[in-house]
């Protein structure tokens, strides 16, 4: 009880610092403008998912055979697709799909990897050792293969499905990243410091070293939505991946391959949403990394 | 009967549409083939063995047919010709006889004289023998049908052997489809070890020269052919791995290869319009279907037991009706499809018949008249069971990817709602209980693939459509995976199983068919035609249905 | 550290022997089997598949088929493929040289590219270069490799009819170096970009990190020559990161890129796996798992010692 009246001007104190840190690190962010374009295309295309039944007049899944491959024109501004399905509806939906899978199965794979890594690297030993064993056991697993097995056993791919399975499958990078960064800090002259004026583990690892493995972490997180994107794709294109009719990016585009040369426009659509989506989060995470990072100076 | 025992095979010739310049024998005749040259060939499966006994893929045939030869071959016409025997033994020339009872088979086969492997060692009527028992004997080999009715065989001279079957085995011309060298293999403890998987030796056309694994198989010319030096006509046919049917279609264009196996329907229009490019399109017997369950969805159901919406024969014609199959093919085979009527749809005893066409109006009328009432979302329902399906086929499969969402659709707005929920060919396929295929378990609603009846539609049948073949917990074996039941269709199936009697069979089986048709429990798709395509400048290509189109490679030539 | 690999080496054992159980049973406790390939053959009686079941041991209790799979497999007779009845020693044999012709090309072209690229950048930070390169990242990085695979394919094998469209040589042809580098652009070029593009990333985040740090400062207060800076004190630093990243390459090297080697129909271990995978050959399956883990177990050894090289803090007991 004595201490509280120590404890609250800590507390404020710190808060202080910390709204500045934030607010400065805001204005960094703001300075980066890839990094704000990137914000805002996201959030147009999220919002824009959002409301796919309210922006377009047609169902996603209405296949009309006898307007098979219409180009772009006014009235299906990307043309319809193979099934005679409206291209700009069928993004729309997709772009649900699609962005939830990246940034669901980044969640699930950076809360892991980073909570592996984090104990690994600070408290080595046999944790570590145990942990990075089942790592490379996690690693030696063909992600593909348990791809499968999970598919079969939860009877076909569902967003998630495909979140859980790549989320789960994924995390052993970060791991690694944020390990060697707890290795290669843990021993460092500030964190010594910190431990002899008797800071516990918990605000040692939250406070003074997961701060400075944060760039590691943003980098691997943005390449990580990525990535998720790009697999959701690389499994339509092994057969593995969200079963028709619900559309994603990644399974249009695949079954637009087949089609490349006689409708363009199927193909082109879906492969330029993935791209837009996933630079627009590249140059966050870009972003991010830069405002994050106090040691760091914006040069010319 | 002596009649009946040959054309067991042969029937009414199928219609053969050949798009594109088809080959004809005419042309082939007229200009005179050049010798020499290399045909390369792409295939996008690649032949895990080469063995005839192991084998079990389309692609081995496809790359066998050019190395190893049977007794006998088929013609288009579905009829038995004389390959390496003199002729085809029947009841007529004396070659079959049945035994005093009429409960036993001999069958007399001469070799034509002077034939060698590609080794050169003579092939004599020991081979035949050595064929059946290794058949017997080898416990990897595929199916023993047939071989299992054999009871001995003699070898009165070198150049004939007497088989004797102890039973009726009708397509007992067909059965030594593939000779095997005894002189080669018979020292062998387990030829699955050998290099004759790889490079088996024939008396073929051509010789197996080098198999790079995942990359190409070489066939050279076989200079101890019964048919040399004419025979054949190339010097080297080189078959390519690719990855997929679109590299094979795309190396055809850029005149990487010659020849391409199994084009799918939906590269037919751009193969069409390809300058220096021939497709051969031939019906084959194989139908793609939409089976339903009639029995409950749950693993080793009750057979006796009704699904809660398939139960009712409203909901299964309902179904039929809100197919538009006419427009599928169309639209999605490219026209290169024929809509199917029954499992049977080549040969002596194809079924004429047909089944309804497309007529929405028609399947809400016949749902409405049933009882089941759409509910606010379009969805019907009765008796508080919803109208909701699911609807599985192999994973990854775009043709049938993309039938099923059509289908989705218009099975919809009769008020139907199907959920997809398809699996790897590794499970639905299975044919296994163990390996959790869900049409033996019968863990499905409704559940599309392609089946291939025999020359003989017998074991087709029979083993998918009698009620005793209903796979259950206890004996997995059946394929009768709707769960179909009706006494009289038993019946016309047993009868049909214990005649010679073609003209019998062929009514029993019909009779069977459209009891099956009448209980609305497959939707019969269509029957898939063989679709390959070559380069103009190969020439000598013969279409023919129950064969692959390498069947008669040896006639092939490079026009200069 | 001569006792630390050792420690290591010997540790890896018990892990290798619970991949190797945990492979087993995620593989048994997979739906689907071997047998399907022979649903097309309207022949095939369940006598034949009973026989055949027999016949590949699959109707032995999975204790026993695991044990004697592990028995033959440690006495190097790793079994034989159920669908080409090859040893899976020597179907392993033929597949991989392709894969390591394959990917040690895609390796040594990646490290080559990525580190003055990566370096320039961070050095560089926000110049013309930079913002190309980054860009050119980015673009890479956002394309799936199978669409990217295709579309060189359409571009300069079907368009342009520059280089082939698959394979590892013209079929039939007698070996020419020159035709082999042409087969060899395209699949090295759709796995090197979009692997390029990662490591640049890394390298250039963990560079500008580096550079704005006390002893790479007091390096240049010390009036050490900029290059001498970044070369030897600030990549030396900031290679660890990437380190990870490229020793987790290396089982790639040998399992092959499977997307990679599918479309362009390479005749790897990607497309061995793959083949296997969707026929259900265990035994085929079971020797690839055991060969990528032995090597991943090894990539992560290599990784953790070239961190005591490249960071000096980092002791191992």
């Amino acid at each position: 009880m004595a201490t509280k009246s120590v404890a609250v001007p800590v507390a404020l104190r710190r808060s202080t610092a910390e709204r500045s840190q934030w607010s400065m690190a805001l204005e960094r962010f703001r300075a980066h403008r890839p990094a704000v374009i990137g914000l805002v295309v996201l959030a147009v295309l999220s919002v824009l998912s959002l409301l796919a039944p309210i922006v377009s007049p047609y169902d996603p899944d209405k296949t009309q055979l006898l307007a098979l491959y219409e180009p772009p024109s006014l009235t299906h501004p990307f043309g319809t697709d193979d099934l005679g399905r409206d291209l700009a509806t069928r993004i729309l939906y997709g772009g649900r799909v699609s962005l939830s899978v990246g940034l669901l199965a980044v969640t699930v794979a950076v809360s892991i990897g980073t909570l592996v890594g984090v104990v690994a690297g600070y408290y080595g030993g046999w944790i570590d050792s145990l942990l990075m064993r089942f790592v490379d056991m996690m690693y030696s697993f063909p992600r593909l293969f348990l791809l499968i097995l999970f598919g079969v056993f939860f009877k076909g791919m569902t967003v998630g499905v495909i979140v859980l399975v790549l989320g789960v499958l994924s995390w052993m990078t970060t791991s690694r990243l944020v390990r060697a960064t707890f290795l290669s800090l843990k021993s460092r002259e500030f964190v010594e410091a910190a431990r002899c004026i008797g800071a516990g583990d918990r605000r040692i690892i939250v406070r003074h070293i997961l701060p400075n493995s944060l760039a590691p972490i943003i980098v691997a997180a943005t390449l990580g939505v990525a990535a998720a994107i790009i697999a959701e794709s690389t499994l339509s294109f092994l057969g593995l991946g969200i079963q028709p009719p619900t559309p994603s990016w990644g399974n249009m585009l695949n079954h637009a391959t087949t089609d490349m040369d006689k409708a363009p426009w199927i193909a082109f659509f879906p492969g330029f949403f993935i791209f837009l989506a996933v630079v627009s989060i590249n140059f966050i995470g870009d972003g991010l990394r830069d405002a994050l990072d106090p040691r760091h100076v914006i040069r010319g | 009967m002596a009649v009946g025992l040959v054309i067991a095979g042969c029937g009414q010739p199928p219609p053969v549409t050949g798009t594109s310049p088809a080959p004809s024998a005419s042309a082939s005749a007229a200009a005179s083939p050049t010798r020499g040259g290399t045909a390369i060939i792409a295939i996008w499966q690649e032949p895990s063995t080469l063995a005839a006994h192991y084998a079990n893929q389309t692609v081995t045939d496809v790359v066998n047919f050019g190395v190893i030869e049977g007794l006998t071959s088929t013609t288009t016409d579905g009829e038995y010709v004389p390959n390496l025997a003199k002729s085809v033994p029947t009841v007529a020339n004396g070659g079959a006889k049945l035994s005093a009872d009429g409960k036993k088979l001999d069958v007399t086969w001469e070799l034509k004289p002077g034939i060698k492997w590609s080794d050169g060692t003579p092939l004599t009527s020991a081979d035949i023998k050595y064929t059946w028992e290794i058949w017997m004997k080898d416990p990897k080999t595929n199916s023993r049908t047939g071989f299992s009715e054999i009871e001995s065989i003699d070898l009165p001279n070198e150049l004939t052997a007497v088989v004797h079957y102890k039973s009726v085995y009708a397509p007992y011309p067909n059965n030594f489809f593939s000779l095997m060298p005894k002189a080669l293999l018979e020292k062998e403890a387990d030829i699955s070890k050998t290099d004759y998987v790889r490079r088996p030796l024939g008396t073929g056309p051509f010789k197996v020269t080098e198999f790079k694994a995942g990359d190409s198989i070489t066939l050279e010319k076989n200079t101890n052919y019964r048919g040399a030096p004419d025979k054949p006509y190339l010097d080297k046919i080189i078959f390519k791995s690719v990855p997929s049917s679109q590299v094979a279609l795309a190396q055809l264009q850029a005149g990487e290869v010659s020849a391409m196996w199994n084009l799918t329907e939906a590269q037919t229009p751009d193969a069409e319009k390809m300058a220096g490019v021939a497709l051969q399109v031939v019906p084959g017997p194989t139908v793609e279907r939409i089976e339903l369950n009639t029995a409950q969805n749950k693993e080793n159901p009750d057979p006796n037991s009704v699904h809660p919406v398939l139960g009712d024969i409203a909901v299964r014609k309902a179904l039929l009706y809100a197919t538009p199959k006419q427009q599928v093919i169309d639209k999605l085979l490219f026209g290169k499809a024929k809509a199917g009527s029954s499992p049977v749809s080549q040969g002596w005893a194809a079924y004429k018949g047909t089944q309804e066409g497309y007529d929405p109006a028609k399947a809400n009328t016949t749902l409405d008249q049933a009882g089941w009432v759409k509910g606010s979302d379009g969805i019907r329902s009765k008796g508080g069971v919803r109208a909701s399906l699911t609807y599985a086929t192999t994973t990854g499969d775009q043709l049938r990817e993309r039938v099923q969402q059509v289908l989705l659709d218009e099975w919809k707005a009769v008020g139907i709602e199907v959920k997809i929920q398809n699996q790897p060919s590794a499970v639905l396929l299975s044919g296994s209980c163990a390996s959790k295929d869900p049409r033996k378990l019968g863990t499905f609603d409704m559940v599309m693939y392609a089946s291939t009846p025999a020359i003989d539609p017998h074991s087709t049948v029979a083993s998918r459509y009698h009620s005793k073949q209903i796979p259950t917990a206890a004996d997995c074996s059946g394929q009768n995976y709707t769960r179909f039941k009706n006494p009289d269709a038993d019946k016309a199936i047993e009868e049909a199983g214990a005649t010679l009697d073609l003209e019998k069979r062929k009514a029993a089986y019909n009779t069977a068919i459209k009891l099956l048709n009448d209980a609305y429990v497959i939707i019969w798709m269509y029957d898939r035609a063989n679709i390959d395509a070559r380069r103009t400048e190969l020439q000598g290509w013969q279409p023919n249905v129950w064969q692959r189109f390498t069947w008669n490679v040896q006639d092939w030539y490079l026009k200069k | 550290m001569g006792r630390y690999v050792t420690r290591r080496l010997l540790q890896a054992l018990p892990l290798l022997f619970a991949i190797s159980v945990a492979s087993f049973a995620i593989l048994k406790a997979t739906p689907g089997g071997p047998l399907a390939a022979y649903e097309g053959n309207p022949d095939f009686t369940e006598a034949d598949r009973q026989r055949l079941e027999h016949a590949f041991g699959l109707d032995q209790p999975l204790p026993i088929q695991y044990l004697s799979w592990l028995g033959s497999f440690l006495k190097l007779d790793w079994g034989y493929s159920f669908s080409s009845h090859q040893p899976v020693l020597t179907l392993i044999g033929e597949r991989l040289p392709n894969t390591i012709y394959l990917m040690g090309t895609v390796f040594v072209v990646v490290l080559l590219l990525a580190i003055p690229i990566g370096v320039l950048t961070a050095v560089r930070q926000y110049s013309v270069f930079d913002h190309v390169v980054t860009g050119a990242t980015f673009t890479f990085l956002s394309t799936p490799t199978f669409w990217l695979g295709l579309l060189l394919i359409i571009l300069f094998g079907l368009q342009l009819r520059w280089l082939p469209l698959g394979g590892m040589a013209t079929p039939g042809a007698p070996f020419e170096l020159g035709d082999r580098l042409r087969h060899l652009v395209l699949p090295v070029a759709t796995i090197a970009l979009v692997q390029l593009g990662s490591h640049v990333r890394y390298l250039r985040a963990s560079m500008l990190e580096t550079i704005g740090q006390d002893y790479v400062r007091t390096a240049r207060a010390k009036g050490l020559a900029e290059r001498v800076v970044v070369m030897r004190h600030a990549l030396k630093n900031a290679a660890i990161p990437l380190v990870t990243v490229v020793a987790l390459d290396v089982p790639e090297l040998f399992v092959g890129a499977l997307v990679t080697e599918q479309i362009f129909g390479w005749p790897g271990m990607g497309r061995l796996f793959w083949d296997a995978a969707t026929r259900s050959d265990y035994p085929v399956l079971q020797g690839i798992l055991a060969v990528s883990s032995t090597l991943i177990v090894l990539a992560n050894l290599l990784a953790d010692v070239m961190y005591g090289y490249l960071d000096p803090r980092i002791r191992y007991s």
